[in-house]
């Protein structure tokens, strides 16, 4: 049953969809139940991504990367990110494992520092990911039995009626304001914007899901996720170039140190480098920035 | 003309009364567009290359204008005072134009122990327990790039630092943001045992706020010390009145000037209305002085006589005065700081609208005002009071120890001139402020826990892309860095090599201690744990530019300049050929600009001493003229260099223009003394006795009006700013030398050389006609003739005084320029006439070649004006001009000729 329980609970990275009847009566938790039991038909996920950072000059970044995720029999999940773009960080990988009892444990590995898989213990939620305006926790999925949810009046955006829930740290009941606000979408259960709130209550981030399609049945997927720093003002898009649900996709033996050192070999110091690099770097995100412009501010309505 | 002029405010009093009002109020009209400016901007030369590389610079990496907010307190890392911080920090966030506050609330940390990292924030939230508050105290006394800059090394200092919009055209913005903030710290100050802001915002502020109360202070203080002193000195109250009619006039035109033409005042604008109190004051007193005197001659219409006789005495030198005292101040009007340049066009304008009103203005209140006769205890005053306590000191001084004087005082020059030599200059917008002022002080605690609140740049720039992901060339910054660790004087650098060092430390643990990454690779996915706005003021978005972010806390712009330019060397070298290297920030175009303080005095020292000398030389057709109107200019600067030497007081836009300005106003008391005198000089041949009379009748208003003047600068010792308060004093003291340089080394100058003023010449009236037919000039050019001319003295003799008596002993010759005289020879008790002389005729010539008796009595039939030209003075003045003295030689042997010859004519018959 627990193996069960979490498996629901895990599969955050897959914000499944469903066309549905919302019923008045569910309540916050129950909700985010509908939402990940959407999600739990495909274990084994591949993805390529391109992530877009633009900063507040409108300066951007482009990475490119790998995302392979799979959820075990026993109710543990694997998460994997491995940047392949651009040249200087290619091997660079996340690599995030949930026990069955819930416990995550976070990884990094750098092929240019050593053959080491570094334990990532980090306790900033709002800290942001290698670079980008996500957090870990923002692509892994949160873990439902660590928040208190509370669902507040719906809410018609676009003409589309949402749940709106309040997310609260599940030990602290006494929290003025809750740490996010999901708006999940009543006709698939999808959610299509979470905004991030700072100690204050005030907006932080906003979080977007763009380009859906229902990939199977009930399960829809976002081929875009816009993350919006409304302070610093900056963006990061995430961009599914190509997804794939297979077993084969995703081995278990890929999740392992070993296996990142095989193919991410650690790299040895030259001992000569060149001073000044001559070499202009190719920009192949011009397409991804538009996508970046166009997205921003106006992905959806706001609430 | 100029007595013409003078007369026009006598003569049209209705005309010259509307033509006022309507200009007044004219220029009033613009007094409520002025415009305020205390920005740094003004510090810069407009055309400092150095503006546009800034405004890249800062453009790309962030500005430099950032409010500290500083916090300290000894139990600072406890979960009550850290939740205080933490409401001031929301509440600051929330304020609107600040864009961004940086605090602990806000920094993240990385922290690495066996083979574990940690990325977190130094503090999400307050913490709730005391472990709590000291895990983020170790956590943020851990992280080298925080120390120095938001906590101090003991940990009891944090620092907020704030960034706030630039709206520089809204007039109150530094004064309700600094006021914004200062109410939110009110809220929490008792929480804290310290709790300061110091930025922009409140140095803005407050120079604005000093600025109004330097108004309101200086101006009236000027007035009120002006009429205690005139009152004093002349004992007249119409004297007292006179000045402050037209210096409010002057005020009222200058300010309405600027604000018609849209120019700011500026924290040296504050001492406008004292200098025009103060230095209109002079002219005006020496008005009066004159207007005195001319109602002890004038009988039928008391007022207008004198004020003619006024006009005439004084007119000329008042224009003159007025001139040198606005080129004084124009010598800065092409000085590259806005801030002189500004008010040195203000001042300027100031000057000469105080000359014209005080030429136009001053009769017309005379001819309705001015007293018809003068008191008898008023003539006397100039003998009985302070002034002439002085002359008579001066005077035995000078008649006793003449050469002793000169050299004591050309040693005293020199080792004045010698300690000169160790002035430095500074421009700091701080140093304008006192020590003791609360914003000084609260700079210098930032200072002393934390890193300075200046901050400047270095910038190293490629072609090329990511270049500093090159281990290489991170490494040049940190070279950079070590270079200026070792020189000791810049508080703290900042740059992406301590990020990737942290970075690698954090890593690798303590052993690689502040190491850099060794390859591009390592770099690249090191960066990967800051956001980039993190990194945002360290490196250019493409790695192609890398910035050094360096504070300090120098505020002597000379040792400042001096470090920065050997760092400039060191940077070029460790940057190498493929990089370009710039070290920027406004606080060093600022402090660089000083140097050009030290050029632009001189330049203007140059330009003013050269243009007095011109203008004395063609006064008194004479270079000599010229030379000893520079000694009391010269010695008064020699010595007030040498006292900022002593005392140290530095080279800042406020005494950069003492000198000009000073002297300007000092070479005035010269003018009036010099032209006295030459007026003396062609009523007596004793120069002694005309050096006496100039200085005691020169010296009541010379000295009234210096003592004023030091008076009125001093009363700007209690300016808010030091640079105005060290204007004030060096002002106050060279206006005091001058007194001595006027009134005793230039009289013992004087009294050893004559000098004849070319406007003397013109102002005789000599008949043209009377000049060409005498045979004493025959075949001279006019130059000769008047070189002649200077050297004689101008005599006038009443009808039927002897000019020339039979039987005595003279060497002197005599040419009529005006009037008619006998030749009488006397023998055996009875007289002949034997000649009428009319205008152009000579005598006396026998005793001027040959030392020999008289042979006839000359007798003034009418009133005489005529040449006395004296053998002795003419042989000694002479001398370097042989053409001249072979001319008159040859004329006087002509003229010695045709005696004979009559003689002899005279004897056959």
């Amino acid at each position: 049953m627990t193996n069960l329980k979490n498996k629901l609970l895990t599969l955050a990275l897959l914000l499944a969809p469903v066309m549905a009847v919302a019923s008045p009566a569910l309540s916050g938790i129950e909700i985010m139940e509908e939402i990940y039991r959407r999600h739990q038909q495909y274990p084994y996920v591949y993805e390529q991504q391109s992530m877009v950072m633009r900063d507040r000059y409108g300066k951007r970044d482009t990475r490119k990367a790998h995302r392979y995720s799979r959820v075990e029999e026993d109710g543990s999940a694997k998460f994997m990110l491995i940047f392949d773009y651009p040249q200087e960080i290619e091997g660079v990988t996340v690599l995030a494992v949930r026990d069955p009892s819930g416990v995550m444990k976070k990884s990094v590995y750098l092929p240019a520092f050593a053959e080491q898989l570094i334990e990532n213990s980090a306790e900033d939620n709002f800290g942001n990911f290698l670079g980008t305006d996500f957090t870990v926790e923002n692509i892994v999925g949160e873990v439902l039995s660590d928040y208190r949810y509370e669902r507040r009046q719906d809410r018609n955006m676009n003409n589309m009626p949402y749940f709106v829930i309040d997310v609260y740290q599940a030990a602290n009941d006494e929290a003025d304001h809750p740490l996010r606000r999901h708006f999940v979408r009543q006709d698939n259960f999808f959610i299509g914007q979470t905004e991030h709130l700072d100690n204050l209550g005030r907006l932080h981030k906003r979080q977007t899901y763009h380009d859906l399609k229902a990939v199977d049945g009930q399960m829809w997927r976002s081929g875009m996720i816009l993350m919006e720093d409304v302070k610093e003002q900056h963006q990061s898009l995430l961009k599914v170039t190509r997804r794939w649900f297979s077993h084969d996709y995703v081995p278990a033996e890929m999740f392992t140190a070993d296996w990142l050192y095989k193919n991410h070999p650690y790299i040895e110091p030259r001992p000569v480098e060149d001073e000044i690099n001559h070499e202009e770097d190719s920009d192949s995100t011009t397409e991804n920035d538009e996508q970046v412009s166009q997205l921003s501010g106006q992905g959806m309505e706001q609430p | 003309m100029i007595v013409k002029l003078f007369m026009l405010g006598c003569n049209d009093r209705k005309g010259v009364f509307l033509g006022f009002l309507i200009a007044t109020l004219f220029f009033a009209s613009g007094i409520p567009k002025l415009q305020v400016d205390t920005g740094v901007d003004s510090l810069i030369p407009a055309n400092d290359p150095a503006r546009l590389i800034y405004q890249r610079v800062s453009s790309e990496f962030g500005t430099d204008n950032k409010t500290i907010i500083y916090i300290k307190d000894s139990q600072l890392w406890t979960p009550e005072r850290l939740a205080s911080l933490e409401t001031l920090h929301r509440a600051i966030e929330k304020t609107e134009d600040v864009t961004r506050v940086d605090s602990l609330y806000n920094l993240h940390t990385i922290e690495g122990s066996d083979g574990k990292i940690n990325t977190k924030p130094v503090l999400a939230s307050a913490p709730q327990t005391a472990e709590g508050a000291e895990r983020a105290k170790r956590s943020a006394l851990s992280n080298p790039l925080y120390i120095g800059n938001f906590f101090s090394d003991d940990g009891n200092v944090t620092a907020m630092v704030v960034s706030v919009n630039d709206i520089h055209d809204d007039q109150n913005f530094s004064k309700d943001m600094t006021e914004t903030i200062e109410s939110l710290l009110a809220r929490h100050r008792d929480d804290f045992e310290q709790m300061v802001q110091v930025g922009p915002p409140r140095i803005n502020a407050e120079l604005k706020s000093s600025l109004y109360e330097d108004f309101i202070l200086l101006g009236p203080l000027s007035a009120l010390i002006l009429v205690l002193s005139i009152l004093f000195f002349m004992r007249s109250g119409l004297s007292a009145m006179i000045p402050l009619v037209t210096s409010v006039m002057t005020i009222v035109w200058t300010f309405g000037m600027l604000g018609w033409l849209g120019i700011p005042i500026n924290i040296l604008s504050a001492m406008l209305p004292s200098l025009i109190i103060v230095i209109g004051s002079t002219e005006d007193t020496h008005l009066m002085a004159a207007f005195f005197r001319g109602l002890v001659c004038a009988e039928k219409e008391p007022r207008k006589e004198a004020i003619e006789y006024m006009a005439s005495h004084i007119g000329l030198p008042l224009v003159l005065t007025v001139l040198t005292t606005a080129l004084g101040f124009a010598s800065n009007l092409f000085s590259d700081i806005g801030l002189i340049q500004h008010f040195s066009i203000a001042a300027t304008f100031a000057m000469i609208a105080n000359g014209v009103v005080t030429i136009l203005v001053v009769p017309l209140i005379l001819s309705f005002f001015g007293p018809d006769q003068i008191k008898k205890e008023e003539e006397n005053q100039t003998t009985l009071n302070l002034p002439g306590k002085m002359v008579k000191l001066f005077c035995y001084s000078k008649d006793h120890f003449p050469g002793a004087i000169l050299i004591s005082t050309a040693l005293l020059c020199l080792f004045f001139i010698y300690q000169a030599s160790s002035l430095y200059v500074t421009n700091d917008p701080l140093s304008y402020f006192p020590d003791d002022r609360p914003l000084i002080q609260d700079t210098r605690r930032i200072h002393e826990d934390l890193a300075g609140i200046k901050i400047f740049f270095i910038t190293l720039e490629s072609n090329s892309k990511n270049t500093f992901q090159y281990p290489k060339n991170v490494a040049k910054l940190k070279e950079i860095q070590g270079f200026m660790e070792k020189q000791g004087v810049f508080d703290r650098s900042i740059s992406i090599a301590d990020h990737l060092a942290f970075v690698n430390r954090e890593f690798r643990g303590e052993f690689a201690e502040m190491s850099l990454p060794e390859t591009r690779q390592l770099v690249a996915q090191y960066l990967m744990f800051f956001h980039r706005s993190d990194l945002d003021s360290y490196v250019s978005h493409d790695f192609s530019r890398a910035n050094i972010v360096v504070r300090h806390n120098i505020s002597d712009s000379h040792t400042l300049n001096r470090y920065i330019e050997e760092l400039e060397d060191a940077v070029t070298h460790i940057a190498g050929p493929g990089l370009k290297a710039h070290i920027i920030g406004e606080n060093l175009m600022v402090n660089s600009a000083a140097e050009n303080l030290m050029v632009a005095q001189v330049k203007a020292l140059a330009i003013l001493l050269a243009l007095i000398f011109i203008i004395m030389s063609a006064m008194f057709t004479s270079l000599k003229g010229g030379l000893i109107a520079l000694v009391p200019a010269i010695i008064p600067i020699a010595l007030m260099f040498g006292i900022m030497g002593l005392l140290e007081i530095p080279l800042n836009p406020g005494t950069a223009m003492v000198a000009v300005i000073a002297i300007g106003i000092a070479v005035d008391g010269t003018i009036h003394l010099l032209a006295r005198y030459n007026e003396l000089c062609r009523r007596t041949s004793d120069y002694r006795e005309a050096v006496d009379i100039a200085v005691s009748e020169e010296a009541t208003p010379l000295i009234v009006s210096c003592l004023g003047l030091s008076l009125g600068f001093g009363i700007l010792l209690f300016s808010n700013f030091t640079v105005v308060a060290q204007f004030g004093a060096l002002a106050a003291a060279t206006m005091l030398f001058s007194i001595f340089a006027n009134l005793l080394i230039t009289p013992i100058i004087m009294s050893k050389v004559r000098l004849v003023g070319l406007y003397q010449i013109l102002a005789m009236k000599i008949d043209q006609q009377v000049l060409d037919n005498t045979p004493l000039f025959n075949d001279m050019t006019n130059y000769q003739r008047r070189k002649a001319i200077l050297i004689s003295e101008l005599n006038e003799f009443e009808q039927g005084e002897l000019l020339v008596e039979q039987d005595t002993h003279g060497r002197d010759m005599y040419l009529i320029l005006e009037g008619q005289a006998e030749v009488i020879r006397r023998d055996d008790g009875e007289s002949r006439t034997l000649a009428t002389l009319n205008p152009g005729a000579v005598f006396g010539e026998i005793g001027y070649i040959r030392e020999a008796e008289r042979t006839a009595d000359v007798r003034a039939t009418t009133p005489i004006s005529a040449l006395r030209f004296d053998y002795q003075k003419m042989q000694n003045d002479l001398k370097f001009f042989p053409n001249i003295v072979a001319k008159l030689n040859f004329n006087i042997s002509y003229i010695l000729g045709e005696r004979l010859a009559d003689m002899v004519e005279h004897s056959k018959k």
